[in-house]
């Protein structure tokens, strides 16, 4: 079996608010191997959250230990890890969080930037993955003159951009109307199933966790539940 | 190389998106780089001046005047002359060699019908011409110098075009106090104000028109034989002078100044470099000011833009990366303040020197050299990285998980 790209071992995270400490997360024991399309599932406050950020690599555990790509985190300094993590992993928000002052085509490009990249490759690539989330005539558009929908797609491409192995979708589909928010779930599939990524996707809503292989519920900082989807509305077997 | 090029164009589009608050933060450079330039160089014009003016005089000379060196209030104000006896006594002080003697005081002179307060100096023409010619660099650019006990009279070179609306010409009359003056001489400019717009003539023919007494004067300069101590002369020369005073008056206190132009030069140079350390100091304050006004700027961004670090370092960038994106847009705030203050600058001191020839007040001249254009654009880069540095690496350490939490 192949490596997972992250393993979480006995993890825990508690937060020191004043004197109340509070645990968001109680022994996660968690892996995620390549290929996998996996769902967190949990209602707000579960923890569900805190988890995505420590297999995002974003936040170190309290107590546990947590690998990416084989490597424990804490082992790497701040430069390392943020290298690795815009190398391996790619994100998409509920909010989208693009750069206000850069258009689609600039956004996109700014994780291969950090990693390094010919302006020639970066605009290459940039246009070819706004080309497949149907962007192409928006390319220099500022996402203040973007829909929420274009502006989730330019953030899919972005999330793209460095060709990671795992992408995480922190909500992807919250502020967008279902209609669109289907449209977006297609093509995360789309890129899982053509380019084989890993993605991991949180929500609290089941029709979008219904998209994925495998289901992991979370309640007050434990998972519950580690299933496979029960019925896979786009899943082509 | 390249990955510093696109920061520099992150930096740049951030400081553009917040275009406002950079430019009020780069005019604060502006000033401070301004002040800086430009005082610096009229100073450093002014120190040019005086040393080549104090350089003409050569080392041998030296300047005895009445009233106290050190209290330059009671130069002008003092109404203590030279007597004759005083004069002879210096005179007769061993290792000298000429002496030109000189009074002067603003009178009315009439040219046509114009008439103007003008500055009159009367010199020894018999005994100092040779002073004024060979140490201070007299020269005329038309005419002759005047025959010794006529009423002749050579003219500053600005009194010749600028003073009166009719150009004065050679041979023709003026009028002083009254009396009619020949004009035989026009100087070449003498590089004061002061002495361009001044006419000269005999120093007995002055005492006759001001009624002073004859073989008086207001102030004298030596020349030092060559081979003698300049020192030890200008000493004997206090020495003997203070012998007369006390003889005639019982008292010893010096009431004159016996200076070499060695020492001028040395005051005049000590009190240029306090006004250079002076001018100095405040500008620099001006640019810590604005200095600080970048750290704010650059505070309130950070703040302002967490989530936006946070989403940088989700996508990968480092600590060294937004460290650097940070440190540009404070270098640029600091160097662009820097070329527009160096800029204003050069061309405030350029306006007021060329401003100070036109109206006779004083020449003022401004020495802009590459290495205080230097100094105003590496100051600036410098104030700018300095104050940009903190805010820049607490940007850089914000953790990417709470600096995503933040919302704008």
């Amino acid at each position: 079996m192949s490596e997972p790209i992250i393993k979480l071992e006995n993890i825990w995270k508690v937060y020191q608010l004043g004197k109340i400490e509070l645990i968001a997360l109680k022994n996660i024991n968690l892996e995620i191997r390549p290929g996998a399309f996996l769902s967190i599932m949990g209602p707000s406050g579960s923890g569900k959250s805190t988890l995505l950020n420590l297999i995002g690599c974003l936040d170190f555990p309290t107590k546990g230990k947590l690998f990416l790509k084989g490597k424990e985190i804490s082992s790497l300094s701040e430069n390392q890890l943020a290298q690795l993590r815009g190398k391996t992993i790619g994100f998409i928000f509920q909010e989208f969080n693009l750069l206000s002052h850069l258009n689609a085509l600039e956004n996109v490009m700014l994780p291969m930037t950090f990693q390094g990249a010919s302006l020639k490759e970066r605009e290459k690539r940039a246009k070819e993955l706004l080309m497949a989330v149907g962007l192409e005539k928006r390319i220099s558009h500022q996402p203040s003159e973007l829909s929420g929908g274009e502006r989730q797609r330019v953030a899919i491409a972005r999330a793209f951009a460095n060709n990671p192995e795992l992408v995480i979708a922190d909500e992807p589909t919250g502020n967008l109307d279902s209609s669109t928010g289907k449209k977006i779930m297609e093509i995360l599939v789309d890129f899982h199933q053509k380019e084989g990524k890993t993605v991991v996707v949180v929500t609290h809503d089941s029709n979008i966790a219904s998209y994925s292989q495998e289901i992991v519920n979370i309640i007050d900082g434990e998972v519950v539940h580690n299933h496979q989807a029960a019925s896979k509305v786009l899943w082509k077997t | 190389m390249e990955n510093l090029k696109e920061y520099f164009k992150i930096a740049t589009r951030n400081l553009q998106t917040r275009s406002l608050r950079s430019w009020l933060t780069i005019l604060g450079i502006i000033i401070g780089v301004f002040l800086i330039i430009s005082l610096l160089s009229l100073s450093q014009g002014l120190k040019k001046t005086i040393t080549q003016q104090l350089r003409s005089l050569g080392s041998e000379t030296i300047f005895i005047m009445p009233g106290d060196f050190s209290n330059p209030m009671s130069m002008f104000m003092s109404g203590s002359k030279l007597d004759k006896e005083d004069i002879d006594v210096i005179k007769r002080t061993r290792g000298i060699e000429s002496i030109l003697t000189m009074a002067y005081q603003s009178l009315i002179t009439r040219y046509g019908e114009e008439g103007k307060s003008i500055l009159i100096e009367g010199l020894s023409w018999e005994e100092g011409r040779e002073i004024l010619e060979k140490f201070q660099g007299w020269t005329l650019k038309e005419g002759r110098w005047p025959i010794p006990g006529q009423r002749e009279v050579v003219i500053g070179k600005q009194v010749e075009t600028e003073v009166f609306k009719k150009p004065v010409k050679i041979d023709s009359e003026i009028t002083i106090k009254g009396k009619k003056f020949k004009v035989v001489g026009i100087l070449n400019s003498l590089g004061s104000k002061q002495d361009d717009t001044s006419i000269v003539l005999d120093l007995p023919i002055y005492q006759n028109l001001t009624r002073e007494k004859r073989g008086t004067a207001q102030s004298a300069m030596v020349k030092v034989r060559e081979g003698s101590d300049v020192n030890k002369v200008a000493e004997d020369i206090k020495e003997n002078l203070k012998a007369t005073r006390k003889r005639r008056a019982g008292t010893d206190v010096a009431d004159f100044s016996v200076i070499t132009s060695e020492k001028m030069g040395e005051i005049a140079g000590s009190i240029l470099m306090l006004i250079q350390v002076a001018v100095f100091a405040f500008a620099s304050i001006a640019i810590i000011v604005g200095g600080i006004g970048i750290m704010n700027t650059m505070f309130t961004s950070v703040r302002e833009r967490t989530r936006e670090i946070g989403i940088m370092k989700a996508i990968g960038a480092t600590n060294n990366a937004v460290l650097a994106i940070f440190l540009m847009e404070a270098g640029i705030i600091g160097f662009g303040g820097g070329i527009g203050g160096t800029i204003l600058g050069i061309l405030a001191a350029k306006l007021l020197e060329a401003y100070s020839r036109i109206n006779p007040i004083f020449y003022l001249n401004s020495s802009v050299t590459p290495g205080l254009i230097l100094f105003g654009l590496f100051f600036s880069f410098f104030v700018g990285s300095l104050a940009g540095f903190f805010p820049a690496r607490k940007a850089a350490t914000l953790k990417p998980v709470e600096a995503l939490r933040r919302y704008e």
